[in-house]
């Protein structure tokens, strides 16, 4: 199979972003992805889209409005859909279409637009993403999903709620560096652990941020990739796995099979382990998430992720730092639009190019790890300097 | 009463008899009778051996509480105000307790958890699933304190 690089990154600032439509906001992403990467969109060959939801974009086909507003057409674009997967899904499918050799150069969008929709609404759609037949029905949410995997892992391995809120802290001082985050503001664990009950056990501070944002990345064959950049970064190995619908079919609540299926696949096409990742952005949809795929992605023992995050091990100068941009938790999770922005992310970090103090010095090899719904998906990208 | 409605959505299955058994006081699995699989909640078809025929068998007995939550920031559904526009109950138990328990023979079923208060809910704890009439005349899946 051919090698493709990352030669190109953008993102728009995350937030509530009643400032700019979701068209407005894909602008945004490419316009800087095409910068960073000083290529005319002219060259660009073929265009993945990721925007996760119909209903909150009000559209079908909300990819079309991308597609339009960046004057692409008529080349192809070809729109991928998993929920909170959606954007490593598009990274995927861009890999795809260069390794298969349709192109040569893919721009590779994730675009959403979620604060229209009150909260409710929002809580309404993404609840649905679970098993709407046999779940839903019992007032679930995504919250309450995580929470039943929270109560189970405290109950199995003695995790604690000051675990959790550990989580939540460390991301919260990474995305106070990072001028694209939603929330920046750093939080102590008292106020985490103050904050009010979402779905016992997970309180307000253990949820990630509904959120407005677009990301942009450009991938490139190894023929064009080093004439274009400087520093390409190689997508080394890929993985994806799925899991269940409902939640109660799961054998084993403590873990996401899908997460283990595609780490799996990733470490073995890249031909590293857990142990060679230097930095990695992993799905903290809600901070037992984080805690759960440290676990299922062998950066720690089973069982053993709270004390991972409670000795500081994830922060930068730990064994494996860990969504040193802040996460979902504090950057936002604009659904469609994180997976790519975890492409953008690992990128940078492997250029030496991320934002002061939350740099990893020395990072060659980095991870991410995006999760469709409660585990319906996991979609697991291993980055390098190098491409062999 | 209208059990069917426990939700419209299974009324227009292909397993709408869950609907019926509830009505009748009866929790059911599906039991496909080419491998003899059975699966709860019901499926029609059998993702095991591809079969398109199946049975239903009772869930009965107590099983072990594998987890649960309690739900306080609700879906849309769930709002008093848009409650009438759900295509199943959205009777008030918020923010009652809603688990999973196991079945001796592996089966899980979800439900919210009845006469329990959350703080007195331990994973592993026995209750037993069964159906439940809301106020509101629809029906569900309830856990109950075991007997004994």
């Amino acid at each position: 199979m051919g090698n493709v690089a990352v030669v190109g990154v953008g993102q728009s600032h995350f937030g509530i972003r009643s400032d700019a439509s979701l068209r407005e906001l894909a602008f945004e992403a490419v316009k800087a992805c095409l910068e960073d990467a000083h290529v005319p969109l002219a060259d660009v060959q073929s265009m993945v889209v990721s925007v996760a939801s119909d209903e909150l974009s009000c559209a079908l086909q909300p990819s079309a409005q991308v597609v339009d507003y960046i004057g692409f057409h008529p080349r192809p674009s070809f729109r991928v859909e998993g929920a909170c997967a959606s954007g490593s899904m598009a990274v995927r499918t861009g890999w795809m279409n260069i390794a298969s050799g349709l192109a040569d150069l893919v721009l590779v969008v994730g675009a959403e637009k979620m604060t229209e929709a009150p909260t409710a609404r929002a809580t309404e759609v993404l609840g649905r993403a679970g098993d709407f037949l046999w779940e839903y029905p019992f007032g679930m949410t995504f919250p309450g999903y995580y929470a039943l995997i929270a109560q189970a892992h405290m109950a199995k391995y003695g995790t604690t709620e000051a675990q959790l809120a550990a989580v939540a802290v460390k991301n919260h001082h990474y995305g106070a560096l990072n001028p694209y985050a939603h929330m920046r503001k750093e939080i102590t664990l008292e106020k985490a652990m103050n904050s009010f009950v979402v779905a016992a056990p997970l309180k307000l501070y253990d949820c990630c941020l509904i959120s407005d944002g677009a990301a942009a990345i450009l991938l490139a064959s190894e023929k064009l990739a080093k004439r274009i950049s400087k520093k390409p970064i190689w997508i080394r190995g890929l993985g994806l796995g799925t899991g269940s619908l409902s939640l109660a079919h799961r054998e084993d609540l403590t873990t996401l099979g899908a997460t283990v299926e595609a780490a799996r696949q990733a470490y073995e096409m890249a031909g590293v382990g857990p142990k060679d990742i230097d930095v990695a952005v992993v799905h903290d949809c809600f901070t037992i998430a984080e805690i759960v795929a440290y676990e299922d992605l062998g950066f720690c023992p089973k069982g053993e992720g709270g004390r991972l995050v409670e000795d500081r091990e994830t922060y930068i100068g730990g064994t494996i730092p860990v969504n040193v941009d802040g996460g979902l938790k504090s950057k936002g999770h604009p659904i469609g639009t994180t997976g790519v922005s975890m492409a953008v992310e690992i990128t940078k970090q492997l250029r030496g190019e991320a934002d002061e103090g939350r740099q990893v010095p020395k990072a060659e090899v980095g991870l991410s790890h995006n999760v469709g719904g409660n585990g319906q998906h996991a979609v697991v990208h291993v980055f390098s300097q190098d491409k062999e | 009463m209208e059990f069917r409605n426990f939700s419209l959505l299974v009324r227009d299955t292909k397993v709408h008899g869950f609907a019926d058994g509830l009505e009748r006081g009866e929790l059911l699995a599906s039991k496909c009778t080419s491998c003899g699989k059975v699966q709860y909640p019901p499926q029609s078809d059998c993702p095991h051996c591809f079969g398109t025929e199946f049975e239903w068998v009772p869930v009965h007995g107590v099983g072990k509480l594998v987890s649960f939550t309690s739900v306080f920031v609700t879906p849309d559904h769930f709002t008093p105000d848009l409650s009438r526009t759900a295509p199943f109950s959205a009777y008030g138990y918020q923010p009652a307790p809603v688990g999973i328990v196991e079945m001796e023979d592996g089966l899980r079923v979800m439900g919210w958890v009845l006469g329990l208060k959350a703080d007195s809910l331990r994973v592993g704890m026995r209750l037993a699933p069964r159906p439940e009439v809301l106020p509101d005349g629809r029906a569900t899946v309830v856990l109950v304190k075991a007997e004994g």
